[in-house]
């Protein structure tokens, strides 16, 4: 046995204790769900209803609305954070000077860094406020005939603020993937795009196209961390079995929804079960996700893109 | 009148002084050949004509370019670079976009074209140009990252012809390229110049003695010798040239 054998066998314990763990954690999530699956079907997944009740033939669990407010808000946060982190990456690779660009660097790793905590209580005491008053009252005082404005924001609690909130803390972790891959375009491409008599602006919209890859994995990174933040939503969505259009509404995300009920769900049949559940969804959208992300990779892959 | 003029022309990197001096004319429709050793600053000569230096922040010129007459420095750079088109070392066609926008992108750039027909008119011309089409034709939405080396190349120079440019700069565009392909794409060159003035730069002095009406050797930022090819390599008047071309250096 040579060296490069022996070493390629050493490192097989370590990918297969990652893929080891991975695999076990969701084996529990499926056994401990299993109960509620067993009881209601697809039933958890498709209906809002929340009854926790001391005689367990009345408990019932329905978590659409921990879904649907999950999805809702990385959406927000997505179409918040693509945008800055495009234009932040573009500004730090080409225009800054030297040394702000390592300063604008350092601080975007810091903000990924922070505790999420720290984001959730400058959105109760700085950004709730301020889209309420702001954003959400101006528009609903004048525009609530659009479904999207229609709800009266009382607290200003809402799918908006978990959204807006949600969309500043992953623009970090966008804005790392996208610089990088920005800074990494090779010279040459923008010779050629400049020699051919391009503006700055025309040269970097071509740039940007050809990193595409690249953005859709920041999207993606960015959707992961956002649908599974935790704490920071749960105090700035309201935490309310709601479906609503409105993005003044208050509403749940499912790990909002587990963090805030799993303390007492011990006292019930089916609730721990229900919430394993719902932890499930998480696994299943975020591999709908990076299906979907291969799915496009690869056909953009094949086809070439249009201009 | 000269496609290119050369004036006293100085290129820094920083303190580094990379072109020296150099004066020079380059006649219109005729290969002008730009030789030298590796790193003598021919590459760097190459994109002062199209003020591709620019790009870089510690480049400076000092001197004068005058194109067709013209002062480069008293045109626009957009306006420049649409009548100077490049062709690079490496082939450079932009993967993510299709064989068809590789070649069209330079003409929407420039709005060049008003509708679509124009605009398959105006990419069929570049790439028979090219000579590519006949290779091409069935699958110009497939992506330019498929065709071989050679055929990228020659994508590219579609592309810089698309522009409709009156001078084409080459650097060293069949050094990663094996000899079928450079064969083809320097019999395309001297098709190419019954139209425009090419200028090619190259440390292949075969390629020089092989496509060049005019040469010029370049050694450490100065220019050493300029003239007609032939003469150049049969009669050269500078010892170094002769040494170089005699295979003694470079």
């Amino acid at each position: 046995m040579n060296f490069m054998d022996r070493f390629k066998i050493s490192l097989l314990p370590f990918s297969a204790l990652v893929f080891g763990i991975f695999a076990l954690m969701l084996l529990v999530y499926f056994t401990n769900s299993a109960e509620i699956f067993s009881r209601e079907g697809i039933k958890i997944y498709t209906t809002n209803i929340w009854l926790a009740s001391e005689e367990p033939e009345k408990e019932f669990y329905g978590v659409l609305a921990a879904i649907y407010g999950s999805v809702f808000t990385s959406v927000i946060a997505i179409l918040i954070a693509l945008p800055i982190s495009i234009a932040y990456s573009i500004f730090v690779v080409d225009f800054a000077p030297k040394k702000i660009k390592e300063w604008l660097t350092i601080a975007t790793d810091i903000m990924a860094g922070l505790p999420t905590i720290i984001y959730g209580i400058w959105g109760v005491f700085v950004l709730v406020p301020f889209l309420k008053t702001y954003v959400m009252e101006p528009l609903y005082n004048n525009l609530s005939f659009i479904p999207l404005f229609s709800y009266p924001p009382v607290s200003g609690y809402s799918y908006l603020s978990a959204g807006v909130l949600l969309g500043i803390m992953v623009t970090p972790f966008a804005t790392a993937v996208i610089r990088e891959a920005y800074k990494m375009v090779p010279f040459t491409y923008r010779e050629a795009i400049f020699a051919l008599g391009a503006t700055k602006y025309e040269a970097t919209k071509v740039i940007i196209g050809y990193i595409k890859p690249a953005i859709i994995a920041g999207m993606i990174l960015a959707f992961g961390r956002a649908i599974g933040e935790t704490v920071a939503v749960s105090l700035v969505i309201g935490n309310t079995f709601n479906i609503s259009p409105s993005l003044f509404a208050p509403g749940y995300t499912i790990s909002s929804l587990i963090a805030n009920q799993f303390g007492n769900a011990f006292i019930y049949e089916y609730m721990v079960s229900a919430l394993f559940a719902a932890g499930l969804s998480l696994f299943f959208i975020g591999l709908a996700i990076n299906l979907l992300a291969f799915y496009f990779l690869r056909r953009w892959e094949e086809s070439g893109s249009r201009l | 009148m000269n496609a290119i003029e050369t004036i006293n022309l100085n290129v820094y990197y920083g303190e580094k002084h990379v072109i020296k001096n150099i004066t020079m004319n380059i006649p219109k429709n005729v290969v002008f050949t730009i030789m030298g050793p590796s790193g003598c600053g021919k590459s760097t000569l190459l994109r002062s004509f199209n003020r591709l230096l620019e790009l870089n922040e510690t480049a400076r010129i000092t001197g004068d370019i005058k194109l067709f007459g013209e002062s480069i420095f008293d045109m626009d750079p957009r306006e420049l670079r649409k009548r100077v088109g490049m062709v690079f070392q490496q082939p450079n066609p932009f993967p993510h976009l299709s064989i068809y926008d590789n070649v069209a992108i330079g003409p929407k750039l420039n709005r060049l074209v008003e509708s679509k027909e124009e605009l398959d008119k105006l990419v069929e011309w570049a790439l028979k140009k090219a000579a590519l089409w006949d290779e091409v034709k069935d699958r110009l939405n497939d992506p330019a990252t498929k065709l071989s080396g050679g055929q990228q190349q020659r994508l590219c120079i579609a592309r810089a012809l698309a522009i409709k440019p009156e001078v084409l700069l080459l650097d060293e565009p069949t050094s990663a390229l094996d000899p079928v392909s450079t064969a083809k794409i320097e019999s395309l060159l001297i098709e190419l110049k019954k139209s425009y003035t090419i200028v090619l730069v190259t440390h292949n002095m075969q390629q020089a003695a092989r496509v060049g009406d005019y040469t010029a050797f370049i050694l450490d930022g100065e220019l050493i010798e300029v003239g007609e090819t032939s003469q150049i390599f049969e009669n050269p008047r500078d010892r170094r040239t002769e040494e170089y071309i005699t295979g003694r250096f470079g």
